[in-house]
């Protein structure tokens, strides 16, 4: 099936053949890493190890040393944890859901956006595990027998709910990831000369041979993981809603969360896309593989979760007054008004006006405005959280309780720190994994490549017989 | 090729047009005779207008939508397929007429009991409605009404004069024409999809509120959609016309169906949830009236609507099975249909209303209409469209 | 048993479909196809069934759903019932609305892995493996076509060369085993 309109922009620029794909995705692994990678490796690995640091010294001393006050019993960390989380989301939603809807574009970005959603799923999963206090009691969360403590796990409560949902998220991610790395493992195994990486690439890949059946599994595997993992993005934020939703906290409860959680966690995570495949791709020459269409169709979804975003907000703020309960309203007016308006305001600036810039066809084709932009976007998300979390409870029903949280530095080196070690991790990956899916490429090489797509009458030969073969089967 | 309306299809409709006019006649002797004298009559009548008409309008509202979706994403396999779109978004004029006739007829009775917003007595006596009265009253929901109305009038118009135009000249254009066009209308009707079902459907329930609400009638009226789409081609199909269509376009018809329906359940827990875990009573008191008057029906609907297609359209094969697409179809179509119905009568008739002639009969009367109408635009454009950039990629789809 | 097998090597997987279908047409069973990537269409043509992976999916999901349902029926309402936010714990029916995100993230866990396992299993793909396929290019741009000389019995070995040769392979290579 080699058939695409030719409206449609070719998605593999250059007159590239199944071989130079391979080469293209490879030499960067094969080659010495620049001295670039290790600047930056090296930063990132300074700012996370200062981010452990923090960690072992609240871990030693205790959450006290939080800037958690009064009321505000959950703050910086769930902020993070929930932005994390929320970046997490592009990448299965881009292997599964784009799977689904059969966008090739996605084949561009999904092994990195994918592996960036697992770094991310780490970094957000530190923070509930670093709240506990007692680290090593993390598996307390698990339902175990009764020795353990004197109940079972409160299966009532959306954390707990948590718990199975970015567990189940992160290792369904993983799976996903790894089967599709897998062929590609392969054929690094089978192109590596010195002994040790041939070795570590055999073992990683399984013993992956090619062979029609493993390909006709692999192709159903897929397609049903992605039809797994479709409901499951969806769940998740949801579920991340439902730590605020099921309250009764005015700001926290409205009916509207899960969804809205959901476009914006697809929101913020394709601007985190956006951030990374925008230096990638320049670092490691891979222009004609992620081009500015692919730019384009990010931005794009980027604007449209933006707006679902922007009427979500819209929606709830009319809300908190036509419902005439005067908390609610309350708790939206002190979010504009109140001490905390900047944040406010630098989310609505960030997360509702910003992406619709998008609408405006040379700004979403122009790289320098996307990486603007997809930074902005994430500064705005960070804040929206913040917003929905902090600034409902930091002023409750008792006006003597009323105070504000200010993030001490511990809370601020362990958001730094989480940055860092995302780097590194995927500073690791783009040095030793393949940070495009080669099998998967190949496979619209001829549907959307460029010199297929663009100038048929010069590839007679093969090529054109099997077109007309093609036709006569249908 | 042509389309022509089979006598069998237009007895049909006739039939049920004569019974839906005989079953609501006889309603209504039934109301005035036995019911208090009818002291409910008007409000029975134009609650059923009103969930009928708006359950129709709903779901030509929801063909313009998806049309819309498929320019703006620039899908292709649709191609084949768009023209009995079309003829669904067809329905909108005599849709937005019919809206309009249940709207004035509640509004002439000073809400009917349906929107009690709109009586004075009422208001005057209800501090919480006073509060919303800046929103709710009378002229500005008739601007509203009237905006979101013609508003999808302009974009169909606009859709089907262009795809007519398409098949004579061809290019691209009209292509990209579409395209903008499309992302404006889904602009607009991302908003008004909310605001107009908070003020059709939510402002029956006067006191309550949930931000949810907008995205979940939409769900369900999406869903609706797509099971008549998928229906009306699969009849085509067996009467033989559409040679483009084959297995593959049922499958993802099939599938838009399936996941629409996961859609419209996943918003229907999330919405009942949180209210049930939050447990505050002015926002439970809307599904306690639900469940004290319509237990049967408001949790048998959500089985139907959720279970039905989640268990029988799973497999591959069964989307692809036209005698299941159409089972599942019809019965979940029935169930989106009482969700509408409780919707509008649990706020409104409350523990009085009940299923009945009149019932049974609007809704057939207006479904006959529907058919007629959505046949006779199917008759009226040719069912294959010619030039459009993708019809090639639709041809040769297969997945 | 002795056997030769015959590796014919393509550099296109249009020509290595259409030459299938033509050794097909012809008698001829093609053992096996090594690719760089799924060739669209090819299975049918080789007689490669399809696999009955996504049942089992279902199968582990449906598990799944059972254990997180008689899981949490036990937890939270046989062995130790808790009133959370004053809600009725006395059967499973009345909590159920706060069971269903488990229940579903559960029965996703229970699909996706399970099925990941077999498929592990069922490919012969676990750490440590060695591979087989019998060219390192078959996993770049070239696509090889496997005939084994006992399951072509009725055709000599020069007929197959022959035959081969007029598909438009770019290499031919020939191996005995065991």
């Amino acid at each position: 099936m080699h058939k695409e309109a030719a409206i449609r922009e070719p998605l593999i620029l250059g007159h590239k053949t199944y071989h130079d794909i391979t080469q293209d995705v490879c030499k960067p692994i094969e080659d010495k890493a620049p001295r670039m990678w290790y600047i930056l490796f090296a930063i990132a690995l300074i700012i996370g190890l200062y981010g452990v640091g923090s960690i072992m010294y609240l871990l030693g001393t205790g959450i006290g040393t939080w800037g958690l006050n009064k009321t505000i019993g959950w703050a910086w960390d769930i902020t993070n944890f929930v932005w994390w989380v929320g970046i997490g989301h592009a990448g299965t939603l881009i292997s599964a859901v784009l799977l689904l809807f059969r966008q090739k574009w996605r084949m561009a970005i999904n092994r990195s956006a994918e592996a960036m959603t697992i770094f991310a799923v780490f970094m957000a999963g530190l923070f509930p595990l670093i709240h506990m206090g007692r680290l090593w009691l993390a598996y307390w969360v698990l339902p175990l027998p009764n020795q353990f403590g004197s109940l079972w796990v409160n299966f009532n409560s959306p954390l707990l709910w948590d718990v199975f949902a970015i567990s189940t998220y992160l290792s369904v991610s993983v799976v996903f990831w790894y089967i599709g790395l897998i062929p590609d493992f392969a054929t690094l195994r089978d192109r590596v000369k010195r002994p040790i990486p041939k070795r570590m690439y055999s073992i990683l890949s399984f013993g992956w041979s090619g062979r029609a059946k493993q390909w006709n599994r692999f192709e159903l595997v897929s397609l049903v993981l992605a039809g797994v993992a479709t409901p499951l993005v969806f769940s998740v934020h949801s579920i991340v809603s439902f730590d605020f939703a099921t309250s009764v906290i005015p700001g926290w409860h409205t009916t509207i969360f899960p969804p809205y959680f959901v476009a914006g966690a697809v929101f913020s995570g394709f601007a985190m896309v956006q951030t990374l495949m925008l230096v990638m791709r320049k670092a490691m020459r891979l222009e004609a593989y992620i081009h500015t269409r692919h730019v384009e169709y990010m931005n794009i979804v980027i604007m449209v979760t933006g707006s679902i975003v922007g009427t979500a907000y819209i929606t709830e703020l009319f809300i908190s007054w036509y419902s005439g309960v005067e908390y609610e309203a309350y708790a939206f007016i002190n979010r504009a008004t109140g001490p905390y308006w900047w944040a406010y305001w630098a989310m609505m600036t960030c997360n509702v006006i910003s992406p619709q810039l998008m609408w405006i066809r040379p700004l979403r084709r122009s790289m320098i405005f996307t990486f603007i932009i997809s930074i902005v976007v994430n500064i705005g998300m960070w804040f929206e959280r913040y917003v929905i979390i902090v600034t409902s409870i930091h002023r409750d029903y008792l006006p003597s309780s009323w105070s504000m949280h200010y993030p001490s530095h511990i809370d601020l080196g362990v958001y730094v720190g989480t940055i860092g070690l995302f780097f590194v991790f995927f500073l690791l990956f783009a040095r030793f994994f393949p940070v495009l899916p080669i099998a998967e490429l190949k496979t619209i090489l001829k549907s959307s490549g460029e010199s297929y797509k663009n100038a048929p009458d010069t590839h007679h030969g093969h090529d054109d017989h099997s077109e007309t073969e093609n036709n006569n089967n249908h | 090729m042509e389309f022509k309306i089979t006598k069998k299809a237009n007895l049909l409709t006739m039939f049920l047009i004569v019974f839906g006019i005989v079953f609501t006649g006889i309603g209504v002797i039934v109301e005035t005779t036995f019911h208090h004298h009818g002291e409910h009559l008007g409000q029975r009548i134009s609650g059923n207008l009103l969930i009928d008409s708006f359950f129709f309008f709903a779901i030509g509202l929801g063909a313009l939508f998806f049309l819309a979706l498929q320019y703006a994403t620039e899908t292709g396999w649709y191609a084949s397929v768009k023209r009995i779109i079309e003829a669904v978004a067809g329905f909108l004029p005599v849709g937005v007429g019919l809206l309009i006739v249940a709207l004035l007829t509640i509004t002439i009775q000073q809400g009917a009991h349906i929107y009690v917003w709109m009586d004075p007595q009422t208001v005057a006596h209800d501090e919480l409605i006073q509060g919303k009265s800046a929103y709710l009253n009378i002229p500005f929901f008739w601007i509203r009404t009237l905006v979101y109305l013609g508003t999808y009038l302009l974009f169909w118009r606009g859709f089907k004069t262009r795809s007519l135009l398409e098949d004579q000249v061809g290019g691209t254009d009209i292509h990209f024409k579409n395209y903008k066009k499309a992302a404006l209308f889904l602009v607009f009707f991302a908003v008004f999809s909310s605001t107009s079902s908070w003020d059709w459907i939510m402002s029956i329930d006067v006191h309550w509120f949930s931000t949810l609400f907008g995205w979940y009638v939409f769900a369900g009226m999406w869903c609706s959609t797509m099971i008549v789409l998928v229906t009306l081609t699969l009849y085509l199909k067996k009467k033989g016309y559409l040679p483009n269509v084959n297995e593959s376009h049922i499958h993802d018809l099939g599938k838009w169906t399936f996941a629409t329906s996961f859609l419209w359940s996943y918003l229907w827990f999330s919405q009942f949830m949180l209210i049930w875990y939050a447990n505050i009573p002015e926002e439970t008191t809307y599904h306690l009236t639900r469940i004290k008057d319509f237990k049967f029906l408001y949790f048998g609907m959500f089985i139907i609507n959720f279970a039905f297609p989640m268990l029988l359209l799973m497999s591959r094969d069964a989307k692809r099975h036209a005698g299941v697409l159409t089972f599942v179809g019809m019965v979940v179509l029935f169930g989106h249909w009482v969700d509408v119905y409780i919707m509008v009568m649990a706020g409104s008739m409350g523990g009085s209303a009940y299923i009945g002639f009149m019932e049974i009969g609007l809704m057939l009367l207006v479904l006959g209409i529907f058919i007629k109408v959505v046949l006779t635009n199917l008759s009226k454009a040719p069912l294959t469209v010619k030039n459009h950039p993708f019809l090639d990629e639709s041809i040769h789809h297969e997945i | 048993m002795a056997d030769k097998i015959i590796y014919a090597m393509y550099d296109d997987d249009d020509v290595l479909k259409d030459g299938a279908k033509k050794l097909v047409a012809k008698g001829i069973k093609v053992a096996e196809v090594f690719s760089p990537f799924p060739i669209h269409g090819i299975d049918p043509i080789i007689g490669v069934k399809n696999t009955r992976l996504g049942i089992m999916a279902f199968i582990y999901g449906l598990t799944g759903l059972m254990l997180a349902t008689l899981g949490m029926r036990f937890f939270m309402i046989t062995d130790w019932p808790m009133n959370i936010g004053g809600k009725p714990n006395e059967s499973y029916l009345d909590n159920m609305l706060a069971f269903v995100p488990v229940t579903f993230e559960f029965t996703v866990l229970c699909a996706a892995h399970g099925m990941a396992l077999t498929y592990f299993l069922r490919n012969k793909t676990l750490p440590g493996l060695p591979a087989s396929n019998p060219d390192p290019r078959t996993t770049d741009d070239k696509f090889v076509m496997e005939l084994r000389l006992s399951q072509n019995s009725q055709f000599t070995e020069t007929e197959l060369h022959d035959l081969l040769k007029s598909t438009g392979i770019v290499e031919l290579d020939q191996r005995d085993v065991k």
